[in-house]
């Protein structure tokens, strides 16, 4: 072999493993790049599974919304019909408001008319019962006055007795006419001055009773009431307590107020003859007396004019007593403070 | 009858109250010239000079008109009603005299022009000196009007 032989040899060798070379590379190459390409096939089908789940998942969800829709509706449904129930309540309720109302209005004019007739009837009581027992009165007044010495003695004394009679009627008719009058007379509340009122009671009592008492008076607080009103509560109660303290030596009548919840209480008090607790039920009535005439006299109003004051003023008359040693009366009013809330 | 110089008109349907008013009035002293009628028909006849008046002197009017309140067919406020809206009668002093002051009565016979309101008193005494009290004032106290 010769040299340029040789030399071929030697680079045709060179080239080949260079060749050989890069052939490698290449083979490392596309190693790498199928190891890339099955990693991203692999990555691929990790996605589609993931899009299977959420496929699946959204299909779920879809189901569960139409199923939310289904509910919906149904509840909308319901909801209506409880709208309906509760309209239908309603103008069941309202009927039955506006039933309710037309039965009371009745029966309110049924009251007035009730109230009329009351009022009718204790006009005739007044007019129709007292002309015949003025003409009783006129007419033995006049056999008084010209014919009285035509009586014997027996004579005398039943034309007394019918003097005495016919009188008494006469005052339970005006007691009657007196205390029909309050159930309908107006309650015009305002505040009322105790003391100032007590007074001038005190002054008019004097004036017409001879037995002027020992007043023991406390400071009473003010109250709400009809003044007129309760200045006859006043006038009944004071005078009582001194008509039954007419049998004892000396007559002390107190008087006194405390505050109770919202409503002032007042007292007489008195050492006179007292009534017995049992019979307390009476005490109040029209016409009611615990006491002979011949003992205290009276037609048995004052008392039951007194509850019926109270009763108007939204009050309450009550009374403490024992036999033979006084009697206390109390009566409450509307205090001020609770007037103004 | 002569209907001359008639002081007092006196208007009652009840004999008792009448003959007692009127007794009570002639024990003061004012029983000469009283007229007793017994309905509010009768008064207004005497007033206006009607039917058993109809020769009375229109020109002579008494000095007071003592009138019942309740009364069948005319009644006192009718009377009372009639003798306020005659221009001659109208200044005529009215006394009402009623049984009870129940009723709104009151209240009516002041707006229509009544001069006086008195409830009759049960007690006989009371009685007599109301009548008298009329007497007095009304016919020998009050000027006349007319």
């Amino acid at each position: 072999m010769n040299n340029k032989e040789n030399d071929e040899l030697f680079l045709a060798n060179k080239e080949i493993a260079l060749q050989n070379l890069q052939r490698e590379k290449r083979a490392a190459e596309l190693l790498i790049a199928n190891k890339e390409l099955a990693f991203q096939n692999k990555e691929k089908e990790t996605r589609a599974q993931e899009l299977i789940i959420a496929n699946k998942e959204l299909a779920f969800q879809n189901k569960e919304k139409e199923k939310r829709a289904e509910e919906l509706i149904i509840a909308n449904r319901e909801l209506k019909s409880a709208e309906d129930d509760i309209r239908k309540l309603n103008d069941e309720l309202e009927r039955k408001v506006k039933e309710r109302t037309s039965q009371l209005e009745i029966a309110n004019k049924e009251l007035e008319v009730v109230n009329k007739e009351l009022e009718s009837f204790s006009y005739s009581v007044s007019h129709d019962l007292r002309a015949p027992i003025r003409a009783i009165h006129g007419y033995t007044n006049i056999l008084a006055e010209d014919y009285i010495d035509n009586f014997d003695a027996e004579g005398l004394k039943v034309f007394q007795a019918i003097t005495r009679n016919s009188k008494k009627m006469g005052e339970l008719i005006d007691d009657l006419l007196a205390f029909s009058k309050l159930g309908r007379k107006q309650v015009s509340f305002s505040a009322i001055d105790m003391n100032e009122l007590l007074k001038i009671v005190q002054d008019e009592i004097t004036e017409e009773d001879e037995n002027v008492p020992n007043y023991v008076v406390n400071i009473l607080p003010p109250a709400m009431g009809d003044k007129s009103l309760i200045k006859q509560v006043w006038i009944n109660l004071i005078s009582n307590a001194i008509k039954y303290s007419r049998h004892k030596p000396e007559t002390i009548v107190e008087i006194g107020a405390y505050q109770k919840n919202d409503m002032i209480v007042y007292f007489v008090k008195d050492k006179g003859a007292g009534f017995d607790m049992q019979y307390y039920d009476k005490l109040f009535g029209v016409f009611q007396r615990l006491h002979s005439q011949e003992e205290f006299e009276g037609t048995g109003i004052g008392l039951a004019i007194v509850q019926k004051i109270v009763q108007r003023h939204n009050g309450l008359a009550w009374a403490e007593s024992e036999l033979d040693h006084g009697s206390c009366f109390y009566f409450s009013l509307p205090s001020i403070e609770q007037t103004l809330i | 009858m002569s209907y001359h110089n008639v002081e007092i008109l006196f208007v009652e349907d009840s004999q008792d109250d009448a003959a007692l008013t009127i007794r009570a009035l002639n024990k003061s002293g004012f029983n000469n010239k009283l007229h007793h009628v017994v309905n509010g028909a009768e008064a207004l006849d005497f007033l206006f000079c009607r039917g058993n008046y109809i020769g009375r002197n229109p020109l002579e009017f008494p000095k007071l008109v003592l009138l019942d309140l309740k009364m069948p067919k005319v009644s006192g406020l009718q009377v009372l009603e009639k003798i306020k809206a005659d221009p001659n009668l109208k200044s005529l002093p009215v006394v009402m005299l009623t049984s009870s002051n129940e009723g709104p009565d009151i209240e009516q016979c002041f707006a229509m022009g009544a001069n006086s309101y008195i409830v009759k008193p049960v007690d006989s005494d009371n009685f007599f000196q109301a009548v008298k009290q009329i007497g007095l004032y009304w016919i020998d106290l009050s000027q006349p009007a007319l």
